[in-house]
């Protein structure tokens, strides 16, 4: 399977502080697929399958309004939240590899300002199935649950406020040399890190990501059909979604709490992709919140989770010099938060050598998407 | 520290977590056939397949396995209550079963803390009775 599908093409919209798109949720989907398709060298018509995650923009609706060709495979993965981003280029290796299709746009859009905020809650007078366990005492959003994750990992494995404030400061000082960031030209100090006020303890307001608008999408086709196109080919070395037994109960009923549900994909794309994590010289750890990229660090093998703080400690974690530059577009912090999409197209930038924070020479390019709903996922790029 | 209005969220009761939400005990789900205890319930035993289940009460003690202090609100109804403290209760009784409530009271949450289990009497808007589940500090 290694290297059948190829990215031959990535796009974005313009990425928004939320609500400040004019653009609606599908036309900003219509145009980060547009942008990557013109960016593959390809025509609209040559487009024959759609995939995502968490996603309300319709293949139906989106092949009609943008006038691909029939379409031959549409498919979104189950559950994950962020954490589909990885998944659904599985899905696309998985298709065009078994050849279902052979143009197949991976995309995510997301406009918090147009439908609901991810940090907030309806009011609820009745709460059913597990969220009956959990909503009626105020546990509600993803920075809540996530805190809790976060408080016993810490505990466990002495991670320190200030490991997850390197993890914030990391995106913030990439995004000063993105000009797609949204934090482009705001830069963040550990001083006003440390004195944000709480959201969910132990997370600050900067531990946090932005709620955004905005799309992005890579285009995923055969080695063979690259061979006449636009871009260099960038190759899907390996891709894995999944979780361990027993880790989808619900309710912080996991078997392994607290998980960013990475171990088993680690373990899964390092064995398809024959490499060890200390051969990986750049990646991008999906940030809803700091706490779950430190354990998705360490749960995907690149440290001990007690060597986390040492790990991230001066600059470890930062470009040019750290050992593993991390989120060198800004991530979702700092660039824009499209559900972790974005992750992916600064991944594949990297191995094309059009990163704002390039790696020199990075044959390998790790995207680790979002820690801590079930199933993880992660997708591996290289020089083709 | 806060406490979450009384209309907020209760839960929709179901065969499966009536018990819980009704006994004022910390009336867990157990199968019938090989009695696992599973919480939260389940529509089948994880361990033998099978779909009966009766009820085991539980000692109401536990300890902190962890918890989050809210600072803020993810709905208008909750601002006035703010902070609040949830934790997560690992039962002495089954250690690997955690359980969500509120830790009442003044006192700071930390890991650790031992805590005995109370339970907040509130009405649904359709007149249930519900009996809450909630933590307090272990005197």
């Amino acid at each position: 399977m290694r290297g059948a599908a190829v990215v031959v093409g990535v796009g974005e919209s313009t990425y928004y502080a939320r609500g400040k798109a004019p653009e609606t949720e599908f036309q900003l989907a219509c145009i980060a697929i547009r942008n990557a398709v013109a960016d593959a060298g390809l025509q609209l018509s040559d487009v024959d399958g759609f995939v995502s995650y968490m996603d309300r923009n319709e293949p139906v609706r989106l092949s009609a309004a943008l006038g691909t060709g029939d379409l031959n495979f549409t498919a979104q993965t189950f559950g994950g939240g962020g954490n589909g981003a990885g998944a659904a280029v599985t899905l696309a290796d998985a298709a065009v590899s078994a050849g279902y299709a052979e143009c197949v746009v991976a995309f995510r859009s997301l406009a918090q300002g147009q439908f609901s905020r991810y940090g907030q809650a309806g009011r609820m007078r009745r709460a059913s199935g597990v969220a009956a366990y959990t909503a009626p005492y105020g546990m509600l959003t993803p920075a809540q649950t996530t805190a809790m994750q976060t408080m016993r990992f810490m505990h466990d494995h002495g991670v320190t406020q200030d490991t997850l404030a390197e993890v914030a400061l990391t995106s913030y000082a990439h995004a000063q040399r993105n000009p797609r960031a949204i934090r482009y030209g705001t830069p963040l100090t550990r001083e006003e890190y440390h004195a944000s006020r709480w959201i969910a303890e132990p997370f600050h307001l900067y531990d946090c990501c932005p709620e955004n608008d905005g799309a992005a999408a890579i285009v995923v086709t055969t080695a063979e059909r690259a061979r006449d196109l636009a871009r260099p080919p960038v190759a899907i070395v390996a891709a894995a979604h999944g979780l361990e037994h027993r880790d989808g109960v619900g309710a912080f009923g996991d078997a392994h709490f607290p998980t960013a549900h990475h171990r088993h994909v680690g373990r899964m794309l390092w064995h398809r992709a024959g490499v060890r994590p200390e051969e990986i010289p750049v990646a991008q750890f999906y940030e809803n919140f700091t706490g779950p990229v430190l354990m998705a660090i360490s749960e995907m093998g690149f440290c001990a989770p007690e060597e986390l703080n040492d790990f991230v400690a001066d600059g470890g974690i930062r470009w040019p010099d750290g050992r593993l530059p991390i989120n060198t577009a800004g991530g979702n912090l700092g660039e824009a938060y499209i559900h972790g999409f974005g992750n992916v197209v600064e991944a594949v930038r990297q191995i094309r050598g059009e990163s704002t924070c390039q790696v020199p020479g990075a044959e390998l390019s790790l995207s680790v998407s979002g820690p801590n709903y079930a199933p993880g996922s992660a997708v591996l790029f290289g020089r083709r | 520290m806060g406490v979450l209005p009384p209309d907020w969220a209760l839960p929709e009761l179901s065969p499966f977590n009536e018990a819980w939400f009704t006994s004022g005990e910390l009336a867990v789900q157990r199968c019938r056939s090989c009695a696992t205890l599973q919480h939260p319930p389940e529509e089948i035993c994880h361990a033998c397949a099978a779909m009966e289940f009766e009820v085991a009460v539980l000692a109401p003690t536990g300890t902190v396995h962890s918890y989050t202090v809210v600072h803020y609100a993810a709905n208008a109804a909750l601002a006035a209550s703010l902070p609040y403290t949830v934790v997560l209760v690992s039962l002495d009784d089954a250690p690997h079963l955690r359980v969500v409530g509120n830790l009442l009271g003044d006192s700071p949450a930390a890991i650790g803390l031992r805590v005995v289990a109370d339970w907040d009497e509130r009405t649904a808007d359709d007149g249930t009775r519900i009996l809450l589940p909630q933590w307090r500090p272990e005197t």
